[in-house]
């Protein structure tokens, strides 16, 4: 328990004395400040913009969009991925497919939605569900496929209908597979949050720091990079924390 | 074989709709076009070599940003993944680094390089380096101790020792990271190009789109699909055929 | 060959003239032929065989989960033709028969559920369960936490949760050490003379098969047809030790090992 405290006192000093070299580089003017503030400049943005209250518009809505597309995303995928892979001819017509699209980047589909749906936070909205459903809806098929067919036996011997074999087998077996997906999913949402809202100049944090950068000020995009960081950071663990306790049950050593 | 054939039903099916609808006037926008007009858009396109030359800007940008990444994250990564120390000292700021997500530097970069390839190139670099970092890590860590105790009892220092002993016995790991890391990069360099950056695939999509030519969007999109599709097979191909000579070469 | 048990009510599980063959007429093969015998009330009846002979399809056809090709499986002189909430079976590789997501209270809640108990009630009724199968200290615990012999005394008690009228029992032991099978053969005799269970055990294990039950039918292999019927005449309660070295059960073990040679 000491070690490990002394090794995050270590990881912490390392951390600051990246911060102050920085520090130290851009108060030297090595770098031109115009493309490197210092950190306390930036710093000093952010908290000006916390007080200001300007932070909470932007991000509130960076954050709305990106869950809500997420979400339903989430439904989507796992009752589509739910449909598919209940039958064999399903899976065989529309698998190849879902798995053809794969390496399509997500932000591809900005274009054609900017060009149907107009730049608007509908459209945003749409992207980020429309982008994000893939990982899920592969792993719902994956997911919904593998169940023991020894369970399966025992759902019969109990004597369960369809429904209650989704709910009480299928679901939870294919948990793990889905979340997996919505994980990924999550991390994609953001990244097309961003990508939306610079392209779209939808009042968010994307637009904000790419405004930013065309009026080259610099301490501003680096408080907006901290910040999307920031929340990057918090979406992760929130995803962690989550599959942690939901999948508790899995025996120590299953592989992903 | 049969297989492949159910499995290109759904989207025949989906083409030939998209045409019916498109002659039958029943899509109400524009947008939506057709596939025999986006077909000869992305002939058009393909002829006149708009189309070739936005691939080379994006795979341009992607290859060079992975190279940059890969090598210093194989650099990164074998010291780190070598000495647990430093590894332990370093956590806290790749963990603080890692989650800004990539589209997050290209104020940055906009900033700094100004539009065309180097922007791209800086953020293609920024999101394939970390992923790489990590699995080159884990993968030199998963060495067998006593193959570094031989290197260290030669003599040898330390750059060779990375050479000639961790680096081979981490390769595979570290060619699984690459493939990750390439997906990763065509994605990144689309992305930008598609954010902000005018040169590009991506960049011709939002061109075709602004000036609402829907049929050259679509037929950019497809042939950003197949090209996708094409980089990723022969990525997994070659990380094959590389491996395979790898093993043969390690038996002889 | 026929047993018949007592006059009047039907017994409470009987296989009449059941066939079982795989494949395309010509290319068929035959799993069972012409099986019959009866599962009196009350009865703890051993099916013992050596791999291969069809003893679990057997035991699968009865429960319902596969049709008989010819013949028929009989609950209460009904014909068995899809599970039944009066029949239960107990599945060998129990690891693969408990929901890994759930504890093993909600593993035996699945049998409440599927008898439309309301969740009030889960807790109350699960208690004795538990204890009997001595796991009421691990009942908040997940499957992969527990050894193999809790996880089949979790199934043993789903089963039972289910007020099973027949407990069908498909070598529930055989995946387990040799200490953990015998306390668990005594936890079940105990547990089926106390509640007077009517169970159908079947097993490759011809020691297993006399110890445990009061009839054993030995099945030989290809096709699947009964060779010996023996009614075990030992005192209960049995005794690893002192039932094992009778000499009727030497006997019985002599008989049946000339019909089925090495398990």
């Amino acid at each position: 328990m000491m070690r490990r405290a002394a090794w995050a006192a270590a990881s912490l000093a390392f951390l600051v004395a990246v911060v102050l070299a920085w520090k130290l580089v851009a108060d030297a003017k090595l770098v031109n400040p115009m493309f490197l503030p210092a950190p306390d400049r930036a710093f000093a943005t952010l908290a000006g913009w916390i007080e200001s209250g300007e932070l909470w518009d932007p991000l509130s809505k960076t954050v709305w969009r990106m869950f809500a597309g997420w979400i339903a995303a989430s439904l989507a995928g796992i009752a589509l991925g739910a449909a598919i892979a209940s039958s064999r001819r399903a899976r065989d017509l529309f698998a190849p497919s879902v798995e053809f699209l794969r390496p399509l980047p997500a932000s591809a589909v900005l274009p054609p939605a900017a060009l149907l749906l107009g730049l608007s936070d509908t459209m945003i909205v749409s992207v980020i569900a429309f982008g994000t459903v893939w990982p899920i809806l592969l792993g719902s098929i994956h997911g919904f496929k593998a169940l023991d067919p020894r369970l399966t036996e025992v759902a019969r011997m109990l004597r369960f209908g369809p429904l209650q074999r989704m709910f009480k087998f299928q679901l939870p077996n294919a948990l793990p597979e889905i979340f997996a997906g919505m994980r990924v999913s999550l991390a994609l949402a953001l990244i097309l949050t961003v990508v939306a809202e610079m392209l779209s100049s939808q009042p968010g944090l994307g637009h904000m720091v790419l405004v930013a950068a065309r009026a080259f000020r610099s301490a501003d995009i680096f408080a907006g990079i901290f910040v999307l960081g920031v929340l990057g950071f918090l979406t992760n663990s929130l995803m962690q924390y989550l599959e942690a306790y939901l999948l508790r049950w899995r025996p120590a050593h299953s592989g992903g | 074989m049969r297989r492949v054939a159910i499995g290109l039903v759904f989207p025949f099916a989906v083409v030939v709709l998209w045409e019916l609808l498109g002659r039958a006037g029943l899509a109400s926008e524009d947008g939506f076009s057709r596939p025999s007009l986006v077909a000869v858009a992305l002939a058009k396109s393909l002829a006149d070599g708009t189309l070739l030359q936005q691939t080379g800007e994006t795979f341009i940008s992607a290859v060079i940003g992975l190279l940059i990444a890969a090598v210093t994250a194989v650099a990164t990564g074998a010291v780190l993944g070598l000495f647990r120390t430093l590894e332990r000292v370093t956590t806290l700021t790749v963990e603080a680094l890692r989650p800004i997500p990539s589209v997050a530097l290209i104020p940055v970069a906009l900033l700094v390089f100004g539009f065309g390839q180097n922007m791209s190139v800086a953020v293609v670099a920024f999101a394939c380096f970390w992923p790489m970092l990590i699995i080159t890590i884990s993968a030199v860590r998963g060495i067998d101790p006593r193959l570094i105790e031989v290197g260290r009892m030669m003599g040898f220092s330390l750059a060779t020792r990375i050479r000639k002993f961790a680096l081979p016995a981490a390769l595979p790991g570290i060619m699984v990271g690459f493939r990750i890391a390439s997906g990763i990069a065509i994605v990144v360099a689309v992305t930008v190009e598609i954010a902000a950056n005018p040169r590009g695939l991506g960049y011709g999509m939002i061109v075709a789109q602004q000036s609402l030519h829907a049929d050259l969007m679509w037929a950019t999109l497809v042939w950003l699909g197949v090209v996708g599709w094409f980089a990723n097979w022969g990525l997994l191909a070659l990380e094959r055929r590389w491996l395979r000579w790898f093993w043969t070469q390690r038996e002889a | 060959m026929t047993v018949s048990g007592a006059a009047g009510a039907p017994p409470v599980l009987a296989a009449r003239g059941v066939s079982l063959a795989f494949g395309a007429p010509g290319a068929a093969r035959t799993i069972l032929s012409d099986l019959s015998f009866e599962v009196p009330e009350r009865e703890f009846v051993c099916i013992v065989g050596p791999s291969g002979c069809g003893k679990t399809t057997l035991l699968r056809v009865l429960a319902g989960l596969v049709p008989a090709t010819a013949g028929e499986a009989q609950f209460q002189g009904r014909r068995v033709i899809a599970p039944q909430p009066d029949i239960a079976i107990i599945f060998q590789d129990y690891g693969r028969a408990l929901l890994p997501w759930r504890t093993v209270s909600g593993n035996i809640a699945l049998a409440f559920e599927a008898r439309g108990i309301p969740k009030s009630e889960h807790a109350r009724r699960s208690a004795p369960l538990l204890a009997e199968m001595r796991l009421t200290e691990h009942a908040h615990k997940f499957p992969a936490e527990l050894s193999g012999g809790m996880q089949q005394r979790v199934q043993i008690a789903r089963c039972l949760a289910q007020e099973p009228r027949v407990l069908l029992m498909d070598e529930p032991f055989g995946a387990l050490d040799a200490i953990t099978r015998q306390t668990l053969q005594d936890e079940l005799a105990r547990l089926c003379e106390s509640e007077h269970r009517t169970v159908l055990f079947v097993t490759h294990d011809l020691e297993e098969a006399i110890y445990l039950g009061d009839r054993v039918i030995a099945l030989a292999a290809n096709p699947g047809r009964i060779v010996e019927i023996i009614d075990v005449d030992l005192p209960r309660p049995r005794h690893q030790l002192e039932t094992r070295e009778h000499p009727r059960f030497l006997d019985y073990r002599h008989r049946l090992f000339v019909h089925l040679g090495h398990d």
